[in-house]
Parts: C-alpha cells; sequence; structure tokens
C-alpha cells in the first residue's frame, strides 16, 4: 500500500521547518508566515472555517512580495502549490474534521468510533453523558445514526469490543449509555431533527421501512430530497419491529423514532410491497430518479427433515416473532422445541416462554462454545428456565393424524475433518431420542425473498444469493438504484443496516448531483472535541463497569416487558467517568518510551497501549514514582498528557486522569516556580557535580547561575 | 474455523471471494478484532464482519482471516 502523507500536514511541517530554519530572514516574512501557520494549525486540528483557505492563500501571496528573499518566494510557492493542488483535501478538513490519512492527530477518530459501523462520535457522547449533557449527547449520535435508542437496546455493540478500556478491565458500556441518554432527551422533548437543506427537487424511492431502508431516507431527507419509503407491511421497523421481541425493544421506541422522519417530511407507504404494487418501472414514472433497496432477508431455510411439511405445528422462527410483532399472542405450543443456535432460536424461545407455553428446548448440533448467539442472551434464556439441548441433530418430525407428538434427534459428536480446525457434528450410531413436543420452531437462518425482486433482470446476485453491490457505494448492477442491509450482507445487525443506509444516502446524493463515487470506505467524523472530566487515577482505576439492572424473573417469563431496565443517573454518569478518551491519546506510547528510556524514571504503567498483547495497567503506579519532570507532556503528539501548575500545585493528567500531584517549591532567591520537590532533588543528583556548591540552596536557573558566578568571582585569585 | 466475536485475527492475505473488494487490499497484513460472527448458523462460508485497527468495520471472507493467539 503506498505511504500516503496528508498534504495539510505537509505543508504544516514544511512551514515549521521554514520559520525554524532561518529562510525568512525579513520579520515581516516571519510574521506572515507565522499566521499561515496558524491558519493551517487551525484546518489540522478541524477548528477552521470556510474561509481559511481563501485567507491562507491571501496570505501566501502576500509573503510572496518579497523578492529579496529567496526563502519567503519559495515557502509562499510551497504553500500556493498545496492548496491548488490539494483544495479538495483541505476543504475536507474543514467540512468533515476528518483526515483520512491520520497524520493530523487531532482528527483521527478513536478506535470504539472506527468500529462503530455508523461512525458514530463515541467518546464525545459518551463525555457529555457523563457531564450530564443528555440532549447535545443525542444530537451528536444522531449525526450519524437516526436510532439512538434502538442502537441503546438492541446494538451488538461492536465499540465494546474494540474499547480500549476492555484492555485494562471491562469496556465502558457504551450502548447503555446511550439507551440512557436517549430515554432522558426523548422524556425531556429534547430530541430534535437537524434542519435540513434547500429542497433539491428530486425523488427517492426506499423499498423496505427497517433500519437500512429508514436511516437512508432520513438523511436524504435532511439533503432535500423528496423521499418516499414503501414498505410491505403495516408498520415500520423492518426486522427491528418483527424479528426483536418486545422485551428487548419496546415497539414506542421504534414508533417515537420512527416518528422523527415523519417530521422531516419522509412519506410512508406501508401495505406496498415490491413486485407485487410497486416495480422499478412503475417507480420511475411516478418520478423517483434513485430507488434504495433495503428489504432485508424474511425468508427462513428449511429443516429439510422428513415430516417437516405434514405438520402445521412446524413453524419458522421469523414467522412467529412477526406474528407476535403485529399483536398475536396466541401459545404456539405448551411443549416447543426450537431448532438452531442463533439469537432468532433464542428469541423464539423466550417469546414461546412469554407466551405460555411450559417447556421450551432449544436443539442445537453442536455445544455451547460453538453457539454462535449472543452470550448474554444464552444466559438470560437459561435464567429464564430454557432448557439447551447440545449435540443434538434433528432427523424426523414425528407424530399422528397431522398431530405433532415430538421431535426425532440423534445424538452428535463433534470431529475434525481433513484439514479443516471447524468442528463438524456427526451423528452417534444408537443414539437416537425424542423430544416431546407439540410445536418445533425452525431457526436455522434467513435468507432474502429473490421472488420480489424478478422484475429487476439486471439485478446481478452474489453466489450467497444476497445483492451484489459496490460495498463502498452501494451502487447495484442497474445504475441508479442501490441496495444495503440484510439484502446485501444476509442477516446481519442492526448497526451494520443504518452504517449501510448512511454511506447508501451520499451514494444517492453524488449520483443525483452527477458526483463521482468515492472508492474507499469513509472514515468517521470527529464531530467535536469536548473538554475531559477530571478524575483521579484511583478512582479510574476503582470504578466498575456496573450491571444492568433486569426485570424479575417471573415477569420476565409471563409477560413482554422490557427485561433490561436501564441505568440510574449517577450509574451512567460515574460509568462515562471510565472513558480513556482515545480520541485524545492515540497511544503512540511515547510518553512510556520518554519516562523508561530517556528520564530513567518508568512511571508509566500503561500497558493498554498494545493492541495484541495488553499488559497491565495501573495508573496509580505513577503517583509513587513519577518526578512530575514533564517529559512525557512535551513528549506528546496530541496534548493527551499534560503538566498542569495549580495553585501551590504541580499535576500530572492523563486525558482527565489525575496521575500524580505534588506541592510546588519555589526559588530561595527570587520566588520563581521551582517544580516539585522531586523533580528538584533529581535535578540535583544530575547537576551535583557541575555546581555542587549552589545545591544547598533552592534556587531557579537564574538564580543558581548568579550564585555560580558570584562563588566563581569570591573564589577566584585576582 | 468457526471465528467468534472479541477473538483477534490477522488479515493474512488477500480473498479471491467475490466480497473481497478491491480496497481491501490494504487490510492485507493488519490485525482486527471478530465484531459480528456468522449468528446464525456459524456459516463457514459467510462473510463475517472485523473490527481492522485503525481502519474501520468491514465484512470479510473467513478464508482471508487467522486466529492471533
Amino acid at each position: 500500500m503506498p505511504d500516503i502523507k496528508c498534504p495539510v500536514n505537509q505543508t504544516l511541517s514544511g512551514l515549521r521547518t521554514a520559520i525554524a530554519s532561518g529562510q525568512l530572514p525579513n520579520p515581516r516574512s516571519r510574521r506572515i508566515a507565522e499566521e499561515i501557520l496558524d491558519l493551517l494549525t487551525d484546518v489540522a486540528w478541524g477548528r477552521a472555517g470556510g474561509d481559511h483557505p481563501a485567507a491562507i492563500a491571501g496570505l501566501a501571496d502576500e509573503l510572496a512580495y518579497d523578492e529579496t528573499s529567496p526563502g519567503a518566494m519559495a515557502t509562499a510557492r510551497s504553500v500556493r502549490d498545496a492548496l491548488g493542488e490539494h483544495r479538495e483535501v483541505f476543504q475536507s478538513h474543514i467540512d468533515t474534521h476528518n483526515c483520512a490519512t491520520g497524520d493530523c492527530v487531532r482528527l483521527v477518530p478513536a478506535p470504539c468510533q472506527m468500529t462503530c459501523p455508523a461512525g458514530i462520535d463515541i467518546p464525545t457522547y459518551v463525555n457529555l453523558i457523563g457531564r450530564g449533557h443528555d440532549a447535545e449527547a443525542i444530537e451528536v449520535i444522531r449525526r450519524d445514526n437516526p436510532f439512538p435508542w434502538v442502537c441503546g437496546l438492541v446494538c451488538t455493540r461492536p465499540c465494546e469490543i474494540m474499547c480500549v478500556r476492555g484492555r485494562v478491565d471491562k469496556p465502558i458500556s457504551i450502548k447503555f449509555l446511550k439507551a440512557f441518554a436517549s430515554e432522558r432527551a426523548l422524556s425531556d422533548h429534547h430530541y430534535r431533527n437537524p434542519a435540513k437543506e434547500p429542497d433539491k427537487g428530486k425523488r427517492v424511492a426506499v423499498v423496505g421501512a427497517g433500519p437500512g431502508g429508514m436511516t437512508a431516507a432520513y438523511y436524504l431527507a435532511i439533503k432535500g430530497y423528496g423521499v418516499t419509503v414503501f414498505e410491505a407491511l403495516p408498520v415500520a421497523g423492518g426486522m427491528m419491529m418483527l424479528g426483536i421481541p418486545r422485551y428487548r425493544l419496546p415497539r414506542e421506541v421504534i414508533d417515537r423514532e420512527a416518528a422523527m422522519l415523519e417530521e422531516l417530511g419522509v412519506e410512508f407507504r406501508f401495505n406496498t410491497r415490491y413486485g407485487k404494487n410497486i416495480t422499478l418501472d412503475s417507480l420511475k414514472s411516478d418520478g423517483f430518479e434513485a430507488v434504495f433497496l433495503a428489504i432485508g432477508a424474511h425468508q427462513s431455510f428449511k429443516l429439510n427433515i422428513p415430516g417437516e411439511a405434514d405438520f402445521p405445528q412446524v413453524i419458522e422462527a421469523i414467522d412467529l416473532l412477526r406474528r407476535v410483532a403485529l399483536g398475536d399472542r396466541r401459545i404456539p405450543g405448551k411443549h416447543a422445541v426450537i431448532v438452531g443456535g442463533g439469537n432468532v432460536a433464542i428469541d423464539a424461545a423466550r417469546t414461546c416462554l412469554r407466551l405460555g407455553s411450559e417447556e421450551v428446548t432449544i436443539a442445537y448440533r453442536r455445544t455451547r462454545a460453538e453457539m454462535p448467539a449472543d452470550v448474554e442472551e444464552v444466559e438470560q434464556a437459561e435464567d429464564e428456565g430454557i432448557h439447551m439441548s447440545f449435540l443434538t441433530i434433528p432427523t424426523a418430525v414425528a407424530g399422528t393424524d397431522g398431530r405433532l407428538s415430538g421431535l426425532a434427534c440423534i445424538r452428535a459428536t463433534l470431529i475434525k475433518k481433513n484439514d479443516s480446525e471447524r468442528l463438524f457434528p456427526v451423528p452417534v450410531e444408537g443414539s437416537d431420542f425424542v423430544i416431546e413436543a407439540d410445536t418445533v420452531i425452525s431457526a436455522i437462518g434467513q435468507r432474502i425473498d429473490l421472488e420480489c425482486l424478478s422484475d429487476l433482470k439486471k439485478l446481478k446476485w452474489t453466489r450467497r444469493q444476497t445483492i451484489q453491490t459496490n460495498t463502498v457505494s452501494t451502487e447495484t448492477s442497474i445504475p441508479g438504484v442501490f441496495a444495503g442491509g440484510d439484502a446485501v450482507t444476509g442477516p446481519a445487525t442492526v448497526v451494520e443496516a443504518i452504517g449501510a443506509g448512511k454511506r447508501a444516502a451520499e451514494a444517492i446524493d453524488r449520483f443525483l448531483s452527477g458526483i463521482p463515487q468515492p472508492k474507499m470506505p469513509p472514515v468517521p467524523v470527529r464531530r467535536t472535541r469536548v473538554e475531559w472530566m477530571e478524575v483521579p487515577a484511583s478512582t479510574k482505576m476503582t470504578l466498575r463497569r456496573p450491571e444492568m439492572p433486569l426485570l424479575n424473573l417471573e415477569r420476565r417469563r409471563t409477560t413482554f416487558q422490557q427485561v433490561e431496565l436501564g441505568y440510574t443517573e449517577n450509574v451512567a454518569r460515574e460509568e462515562a467517568r471510565r472513558c480513556l478518551r482515545c480520541d485524545i491519546c492515540l497511544r503512540c506510547g511515547k510518553c512510556v518510551e520518554v519516562c523508561r528510556d530517556m528520564m530513567g524514571i518508568n512511571a508509566l504503567e500503561f500497558g493498554f497501549l498494545n493492541f495484541d498483547q495488553p499488559a497491565a495497567t495501573d495508573f496509580r503506579v505513577t503517583a509513587e514514582r513519577c518526578i512530575l519532570c514533564g517529559a512525557c507532556a512535551a513528549n506528546c503528539p496530541n496534548q493527551a498528557i499534560r503538566i498542569i501548575d495549580r495553585g501551590d500545585e504541580r499535576l500530572l493528567s492523563y486525558c482527565g486522569t489525575i496521575l500524580n500531584r505534588h506541592k510546588l517549591e519555589h526559588c530561595e532567591e527570587c520566588g520563581a516556580v521551582l517544580g516539585p520537590p522531586r523533580y528538584h532533588e533529581f535535578l540535583r543528583k544530575r547537576t551535583q557535580a557541575i555546581s555542587p556548591a549552589v545545591n544547598i540552596l533552592k534556587l531557579c536557573s537564574a538564580c543558581t547561575r548568579r550564585q555560580a558566578a558570584r562563588i566563581h568571582v569570591d573564589n577566584t585569585p585576582v | 474455523m468457526a471465528f467468534h466475536k472479541g477473538q483477534k485475527v490477522v488479515i493474512f492475505r488477500k480473498s479471491e471471494d467475490e466480497g473481497w473488494g478491491e480496497h481491501m487490499n490494504q487490510y492485507v497484513g493488519l490485525h482486527g478484532i471478530i465484531t459480528d460472527p456468522d449468528t446464525t448458523k456459524n456459516d463457514p462460508d459467510a462473510l463475517i464482519e472485523v473490527s481492522v485497527e485503525g481502519k474501520g468495520t468491514h465484512r470479510f471472507p473467513q478464508d482471508c482471516l487467522r486466529l492471533l493467539h
């Protein structure tokens, strides 16, 4: 991969060198160059405005007037050339607060933000929540994700997997903080849509009112397009509404967030199925200039075992969940067996329990370790009394006279085949058994409905039977038709569909504006840089990730009430204080190296800096060894670690975590600040050989020089 | 190999799979964490979600991933 450099950063470095190396002998030229430097720093730090490029160009012209100085001429030329050649990059730094190369370190997103498929500025909103600014936090989230509350309840939280705090103890509870702030902001009527751009006079059709479709609709509406969402069902939400049970995601949450789209002018047409009520041609003739297909993956795979088609009591998990989501509360059977090991199997099992099934069993071919469902979901299901039958392969559906009586199974053992490390379930001969049941529910995966898109003859499909798209731009093989969500990825996550919807809105905007599509996926945008919260090192280490309070078991087994009850205010604010602020600290490790290798002190036990093999971290250790010399702070490229003199104390702060603090000493001659005793002692030892005579006094460097000179005069024979 | 959420992997080579985009060439050699494996049936053929350190989250064919121990 070519080593691409950021032209903003390169211009900045070049200018710094020109000033420092004396290439600009004329004071006026130096002043102009320093003004350019300030403006370029604004661009590199993401705080520049729209008129910065013009101002930089104007100053460069001024600098070029100094014809007597070849250095000034060359410097001006290099600035003007950089601006001319890379105007788009400069503008992108200003508009998006984003540096694609990562050279402008202030603009590098934190790992959590980079991980989020929707690219939400997580450190910013977590810290806003910590400060009690819930409405502002939601505003930050909604710039990248129109469904903060939904995601606060059901996101698979990839951000937490990448959270650097997880290398210290446990990741920040990002998902639950989002849910807390959403609930607060919505109940306080602080949920607001951003201002819409002027009407572009163009219409876009979105097929499917799931998370992907609605996200695309939201961002397209903000960009000024007329958007209509066509949905086959009578409600908005797609898989959020139909595939996720109400005890995890209450309907009101989806309804409230979907209503925000209507407020933006998005029109919903329910009970309108693509392929039946509308086609691409009909949409085009209705004036839609682009189409986004977000139809999801709503069809189930069959079990393909004898008897499956013979009994009406064999149902598909997605059908059951859909039926229940739309209000049907009939019990599917007293003894239910769910076949599968994924999240849908768990959801179906827990739903059966709530509908009144007395015995619910999940039959899975492999063991708990291979089970693809989320560990938390499995634990909650078992808490509620759902029985797991591992190493169980269904062989036939048993029953008589159209009445199902059980699921015939055979025990499995796991073996390795060929060179594969994957374990395959193989039946154990003679181990047949029957699980008594009056309903069997298959939950072995979903696929997309190919039939409904049969009018799109030119639409290309992958060998996985998903829509083939350009993964960067979401374009399909048909110009003007874009696709995203489960229909492209296969069954995936809500937040991934949201990310795809956002990318599609950007791509559709480009398509309708005649702008070429990008070649690389977008880099998440830093929305702002909020000040860190000050936390003592001991608090930072001892604060623990809070447990989520759950509804009592009896209610969980009998009602569809929300199981996770949410954090209280104190818990949420405290949890936000655990954030390490990786949007500021880049984990380059320079501070640790300088402290250990240059100063020989080794006071920074920052084991979390290593991604592959994190070692122990303890912020409290610093206070035991640190001399507050400031070498770490001086070498930090992003001012993440700072030395602060406050009152009569000197503090060492790492992104707000107070690692060390000591009383300051003052010069006994002039009263100037000397630093803390440890630092002074360190210096005394280092300089003992050079100026032993003045070491008995605490003096600043100026007074030391004066004292040394006096001693020199007194002792030198005339 | 069935991958699980939270496992660290290296993208050790390009894949011939149609799910491999040209822009993914730059990720070869980088490390990442599995954020969304196939949560339905451990399908070894499924595209799985990996967050690549410093490069964002993308879906990869499994034949280009190797576990980091």
